[in-house]
């Protein structure tokens, strides 16, 4: 073989690759799409290791989605003059962050805990699969992936075409309509304009879900979806319920005990969705019991009239735009309570 | 650090750039130990002390069983590494291996015995460097190769980090010569090696872990009893992952070294178009079966003492063979499997006149029947992966009854996407093993035409960008 010949197919090869991308990341930026971060055990590790900062520089957020599309971590950083960090992760149980906060001595902070319900109480290992991969991720994360996931940062802000949710091989190939063997399911697929990622991990809906129903609906119709598939499960049985509280309780108190401070959060759902919600977990048997055991204070938005006026797209999330007055009104009614001191706050909204 | 990493993207690129500065041959040699010894620390730091130790002792130990005459030290000297470089693979690869054992056969004999588990961890790459260092002293035991001059060589032939953590297992005579004349890759090896770095890179990335990983991970969790189609598409998708996995590493070390200038030993040959098992060994992990066949086999008598001899030669050798792999008794059973197989095919050998030909040549057999022979090697190498893979008898035993008897009632676990995924990438390769048996992928790279090969190299490398799985570590890893 001669180096000239190989020399040549290198550089075909190059030009092909450098003409495919090109036109790869052009196609997929003429449909409106932005940057969103891969928001896996990697990014989720680089917030966890910021959880040592001083109670009055930093508040840890823990639980599911709704934190993540609520909560404006801007407007939270703007007006308290701390640092957010956003731990919670979409369809997951907050108990495992919980504990593995409550197990790290060195974690002495503020945390905000979202309480969605159905979330806290399941059992479900699907509930569990990514804030324990996580979490197992952080522990044993090596020098080498963390110099990976730096470089990555850099890449992703760039490329539209590196968001592995939608634009990887797996996600092209998952989306071709096969006929499907008998007893599969698939995870819905969300519409790419629901959530895009933040670098800080906050998941907001573009423009054109705000204002397209149509999208709207199919995201509706996941959640009708999930809750179908959630009624065919057997419910917890009341001793793994117990369980549960009894570990939050625990995990709550350990914080405590070391000078942390615990909120708990009921983050809005409107709609059919929160009516649901009411009647397969009553608030007294769930909310209150929880701030009972726990002795810590919480905010429930259907006591604020500053929170409970808003609607949400789909029932269960804030627009971005929401989010903003959210957290606002939110900070407002902390400090109000006086639960949570901000002395490095700035003045203005 | 993993091949398919940003991480090593930077660090390549770096060291490539050091390498060829216009600077001695001796501080380049250093500045590429330096990088081998990052590369390993990359993974977990305090581990490379474990490498300091084992390369410090079996220079000094290679030396002096050297130059000692008296038999009795000389012994003393190989028992001393023998214990350094096998003790600490032992404490760190089977220590709990071990412990649970013990603990079963003291409970068994009515001992109430219940010690802590052992919280140890595995050093990446031990079993390879273990090997690498002990043929050092065992050769110069036997003084089939000089010692190696400079403790820098030696560490640079332990330590070089294209081989480090995974192979190809390295002997001294194939690597050190290689260190004592400065070196720097022609353009020929640049672009070859460039060339075997993205080919490595899409076996392990593409089709290993993207494509065959899902489905042999869902079948091998499997807890239900599953149908027969899912049972075998699970099968097959390991075999077919463990060889990309792996070979895709070997590959990429190959390519690595060679844009430096150095040439690693073969690894893999196409083994899924073997004819028969000794001509898959001769194809499959090259590197570990000829060492396990100079270090173990020839050593406990080989072939030298009758064929009882030579059968109990082969199971211990591919029991042992087995245990390096993993520290759980589903590996011995995959090597005694082997044993088996290879024990069987000499048997039926040794009843041909002049059959030793026909193993590993196909020429005078038709194609027609060699292709057959070697679907039959890769029906029954499947069976042995079953064991390979599966956490415990218990799931080996129930993946193999729903692989060989119809169970209508048994679990659906893989999606149609997986069933056409894993049948067209796995009909590819067997086909591709049998048509490349003879060949290699260079000799046929170079037979076309630099337009055609850009095409295919492109295509590699987007779908490589395009999967986006990049952090995986390689199976072999865990070895």
């Amino acid at each position: 073989m001669e180096h000239r010949s190989l020399r040549n197919a290198c550089i075909v090869a190059t030009v092909l690759v450098l003409a495919f991308l090109t036109f790869w990341e052009l196609r997929i930026r003429s449909t409106k799409v932005g940057i969103s971060y891969d928001d896996g055990a990697e990014l989720w590790s680089h917030y966890r290791a910021k959880v040592y900062l001083p109670a009055d520089q930093a508040t840890v957020f823990i639980g599911s989605s709704r934190n993540k599309y609520d909560l404006d971590l801007e407007t939270w950083e703007k007006r308290t003059g701390e640092k957010a960090i956003q731990l919670a992760f979409e369809g997951t149980s907050p108990v495992p962050a919980l504990h593995d906060l409550a197990n790290d001595s060195l974690f002495k902070g503020k945390l905000m805990i979202d309480v969605t319900e159905g979330l806290v109480l399941t059992t479900s290992p699907y509930n569990f699969k990514a804030i324990d991969g996580a979490i197992a991720y952080y522990k044993k994360q090596t020098p080498a992936q963390k110099f990976s996931f730096q470089v990555n940062r850099v890449l992703e802000s760039q490329f539209v075409f590196l968001e592995r949710d939608y634009y990887s091989i797996k996600a092209l190939l998952n989306r071709i309509p096969l006929k499907e063997r008998p007893g599969i399911q698939h995870e819905p697929y969300f519409p790419i304009d629901f959530g895009r990622i933040t670098f800080g991990r906050q998941d907001k809906m573009t423009d054109r879900f705000v204002q397209d129903t149509n999208i709207q609906n199919q995201v509706k119709g996941i959640w009708a979806y999930f809750t179908k598939m959630a009624m065919k499960e057997p419910p917890p049985p009341q001793k793994s319920i117990d369980s549960i509280f009894t570990q939050i309780a625990a995990d709550v108190k350990k914080i405590k005990a070391r000078g942390g401070q615990v909120l708990f959060v009921r983050t809005p759902s409107t709609g059919p969705f929160y009516m649901g919600e009411t009647m397969a977990f009553p608030r007294a048997q769930i909310w209150d019991h929880i701030l009972q055991i726990t002795e810590a204070p919480g905010i429930h938005f259907s006591d604020y009239p500053s929170l409970a006026g808003f609607q949400c797209p789909e029932f269960s999330h804030l627009s971005p735009k929401d989010a903003i007055t959210y957290t606002n009104n939110l900070i407002d009614i902390i400090e109000a309570g006086k639960w949570w001191q901000f002395p490095h706050k700035s003045a203005g909204k | 650090m993993v091949f398919n990493s940003y991480t090593f993207i930077v660090f390549f690129l770096v060291m490539m750039g050091l390498y060829n500065l216009p600077i001695s041959w001796k501080s380049r040699k250093i500045i590429l130990l330096l990088g081998s010894y990052l590369f390993y620390a990359a993974w977990n730091p305090p581990f490379i002390l474990l490498l300091w130790l084992s390369t410090v002792i079996d220079f000094f130990v290679g030396r002096a069983l050297y130059t000692q005459e008296n038999k009795a030290k000389k012994k003393a000297l190989l028992v001393i590494s023998l214990i350094g470089n096998l003790g600490m693979l032992c404490f760190f690869k089977y220590g709990g291996f071990l412990l649970e054992n013990f603990v079963s056969l003291v409970n068994a004999l009515g001992m109430d015995f219940h010690p802590a588990k052992p919280n140890i961890i595995l050093p990446a790459g031990i079993s390879f460097y273990t090997f690498t260092t002990l043929c050092y002293t065992i050769d110069m035991y036997k003084k089939e190769s000089k010692p190696v001059k400079s403790l820098l060589d030696f560490s640079l032939f332990v330590t070089f980090f294209p081989h480090l953590v995974a192979g190809p297992i390295v002997r001294p005579p194939q690597l050190v010569p290689q260190f004592e004349s400065p070196k720097k890759a022609t353009r020929l090896q640049l672009y070859q090696g460039l060339f075997l770095l993205s080919l490595g890179l899409f076996m392990k990335v593409v089709l290993a872990d993207t494509f065959l990983s899902g489905p042999a991970d869902t079948v091998f969790s499997a807890k239900a009893a599953l149908q027969t189609l899912d049972a075998w598409m699970g099968v097959l998708a390991f075999s077919g992952q463990i060889f990309f996995d792996f070979a895709g590493y070997s590959t990429c070390a190959i390519g690595v070294a060679a844009c430096m200038g150095f040439t690693l030993p073969e690894n893999f040959r196409y083994p899924y178009g073997a004819t028969g098992f000794s001509d898959f060994w001769r194809r499959w992990h090259i590197t570990l079966s000829a060492w396990l066949r100079d270090y173990l086999y020839i050593p406990i008598g080989g072939n030298r003492k009758g064929p009882v001899r030579t059968y109990i030669n082969l199971m211990i050798t591919m029991l042992l063979g087995g245990l390096w792999h993993g520290a759980n008794w589903t590996f011995v059973v995959w090597g005694a499997l082997h044993g088996l197989y290879l024990s069987i095919e000499r048997f039926i050998q040794g009843m041909k006149p002049n059959a030793g030909l026909q193993n590993a040549q196909v020429a005078g057999v038709s194609m027609r029947l060699g292709f057959v022979k070697a679907l039959f090697v890769f029906f029954l190498v499947n069976v042995t992966w079953v064991f390979f893979r599966a956490p415990d008898f218990t799931s080996a035993w129930q993946l193999l009854t729903a692989m060989f008897t119809q169970n209508s009632k048994g679990e659906i676990v893989l999606s149609t996407l997986q069933v056409i995924s894993v049948s067209v990438i796995i009909v590819g390769m067997v086909l591709c093993h049998w048509r490349m048996r003879n060949t290699s992928v260079l000799a046929t790279a170079g037979k076309l035409p630099s337009w055609l090969l850009g095409l295919v190299w492109a295509i590699l490398l987007i779908l490589l960008i395009l999967s986006q799985e990049s952090s995986g570590s390689f199976i072999y890893f865990q070895f």
